[in-house]
């Protein structure tokens, strides 16, 4: 392999792991807060898709311009999936751990199926955007427009989360709450207020990436599951929870896609990201950043 | 009258840990809860507090009834809890867990008069800012957990145990800490096993056992009664430990 093919590999890797990365970061932060697996996130990210996909028929706008309304959308159903239905899952007496996994598991299943009914099992794609289709030449080097996009969105999200939980008082109370959810009332917290937030804060994280896919990608109901199946892997190889996990897990694992995809045929670019998986679970169950 | 519990029980799967307990605080009083191991102490302040709910009983705070409040509204109320265990946020720093004091005065000019009375009453604290909660010694983590309790900016101060496990000199500066918010005006209800050190400073003072009030009055004729202090306070007197063996409480 060339020098320059190399690079185009690896650039291409590290673009894909930091859309992966923001795929991620909703469902690690929501674990983190919580404790509960959503297994309704690749759903999530269908839904964001389909919404950029209708917002772009109604309005004529570019999806760069509508992601901030997709992001809203989002966060909006994240608060209402859990004041909806995880908030009655945790107050389970017995076996709670079981009764959120189903809640959210059966959310998800609603979803697809409402989604299902309701957009048809159609492929659909967003036509005539700004970005679609448009490479950049880096001499020799080619990378697609919509990816560069979306490695910048997933960068400026990290670094936006990264300030909210520092610098804001917000943030400083998501924190707590994930220290203790039970003391958090003793200085005049709602924990019910701060956990409606993180999902809505989790659902529009990949609200963004939704908007940044449907450039590039076919929306069909099932479009979730797939990359839900990434974003687990990607949440359990940066340590559940860890927000800094997700990013440098996301990156690895675009880039081990990128060079499976190469070493391997195409319909095995996934086994390399597994492998490297389990040799994490085997060597290091906490994952990279995460504490047990 | 600021805080009135009037009947208050409240069970724990089906048993009564607390039976029609009625307790009184007013502006300007420290009041001491003691009793055995056991007794039902903690139980009340949690029911107070929000912390667990009531079966039955009231809880008026300034003329309103906030039993059945969640702990939240309790505190923006005006009742902070400093709970037995303290529940700080052990991985957050000093800083950010007085910052999460004042959540409900968010407000930066809200916040530095607050913080300089906290400053002020244990200027340890000042120095640590920085360092991780769970580090502290178990004096500065009393310290604070009474601070990020008084960032919240409370009218009625409840304290669990707060010399439990600190040596001598540090229960000592906690208990003169006490008497002097309660000078500036937060009452205080203090809730004391070994309540020698705590009748000294309160005003009144009640003792519970198996879940009901069987003593009150105030603090000078409990501590003059020689049932309680046999029955309730040991018969050797804490006072005359030696000082000298107190350690610094690092
Ligand atoms: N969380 C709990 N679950 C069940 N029983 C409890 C719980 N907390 C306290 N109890 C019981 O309630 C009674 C009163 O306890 P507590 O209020 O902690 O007493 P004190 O603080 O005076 O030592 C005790 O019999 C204790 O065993
Ligand atoms: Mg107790």
């Amino acid at each position: 392999m060339t020098t320059q093919a190399l690079v185009q590999v690896l650039a291409s890797g590290l673009l894909m792991g930091l859309i992966y990365a923001l795929i991620a970061v909703g469902l690690s932060l929501i674990f983190g807060l919580m404790d509960v697996v959503n297994f309704a996130h690749g759903e999530f990210l269908m839904l964001a898709m389909y919404a950029t996909f209708g917002l772009v028929l109604v309005t004529q706008l570019d999806p760069v311009v509508l992601m901030p309304l997709v992001a809203a959308l989002l966060f909006v159903l994240g608060a209402a999936a859990y004041l909806g239905v995880v908030r009655f899952a945790m107050r389970a007496k017995a076996n709670q751990g079981m009764v959120q996994i189903f809640a959210t598991f059966g959310l998800a299943i609603l979803l697809q199926g409402a989604a299902q009914y309701l957009f048809t099992p159609d492929y659909r794609n967003v036509q005539n955007t700004w970005l679609g289709g448009r490479t950049l030449d880096l001499g020799g080097i080619f990378l697609p427009w919509p990816q560069i996009f979306g490695a910048f969105v997933s960068l400026a999200a990290f670094g936006g989360l990264h300030l909210l939980m520092s610098r804001t008082d917000f943030g400083r109370a998501l924190e707590a709450t994930r220290e203790d959810q039970g003391a958090v009332a003793l200085v005049g917290i709602d924990r019910n207020r701060v956990f409606a937030l993180g999902w809505g804060l989790g659902a529009a994280l990949v609200g963004l990436a939704g908007a940044v896919l449907a450039i590039f990608y076919y929306i069909h109901p099932q479009v979730g599951a797939s990359f839900a199946l990434i974003a687990y892997v990607t949440v359990a190889l940066g340590g559940f929870g860890s927000v800094g996990g997700a990013l440098v897990a996301g990156i690895i694992v675009g880039l081990v896609e990128a060079v499976t995809a190469v070493i391997l045929p195409p319909a095995l670019k996934s086994i390399g990201v597994y492998a490297l998986y389990l040799a994490v679970v085997f060597a290091r169950p906490q994952g990279l950043f995460g504490r047990l | 009258m600021l805080l009135e519990v009037r009947g208050l029980s409240t069970a724990y799967q089906g048993l009564l840990a607390i039976q029609g307990v009625s307790i009184e605080v007013d502006t300007g009083e420290i009041v001491v809860v003691a009793g055995a191991n056991g007794a039902g102490k903690s139980t009340l302040l949690k029911s107070i507090s929000g912390m667990e709910r009531p079966r039955s009983g009231e809880v008026v705070f300034d003329g309103a009834r906030i039993d059945g409040l969640p702990g939240h509204a309790i505190t923006a109320r005006g009742i902070a809890y400093v709970p037995e265990n303290k529940r700080l946020f052990p991985r957050l720093s000093v800083s950010d867990n007085l910052r999460l004091g004042s959540y409900l005065h968010r407000k930066e000019a809200d916040r530095e008069a607050p913080l300089e009375r906290v400053f002020t009453l244990f200027p340890r604290l000042k120095e640590r800012l920085p360092q991780r909660a769970g580090t502290l010694s178990g004096g500065e983590q009393q310290m604070l957990a009474i601070g990020r309790a008084l960032m919240t900016r409370p009218r009625l101060l409840m304290l669990d145990e707060p010399s439990l496990g600190l040596a001598p000199l540090i229960v000592a500066e906690v208990m003169r800490t006490v008497a002097r918010l309660r000078d500036e005006g937060v009452a205080i209800l203090l809730v004391e096993q070994n309540a020698r050190a705590a009748l000294q400073i309160a005003d009144h003072g009640y003792v519970l056992d198996g879940g009901s009030v069987v003593l009150q009055g105030d603090s000078r004729t409990l501590q003059g009664d020689a049932r309680v202090v046999e029955t309730y306070l040991g018969t050797l007197a804490v006072d005359d430990a030696p000082p000298s063996r107190a350690a610094s409480g690092r």
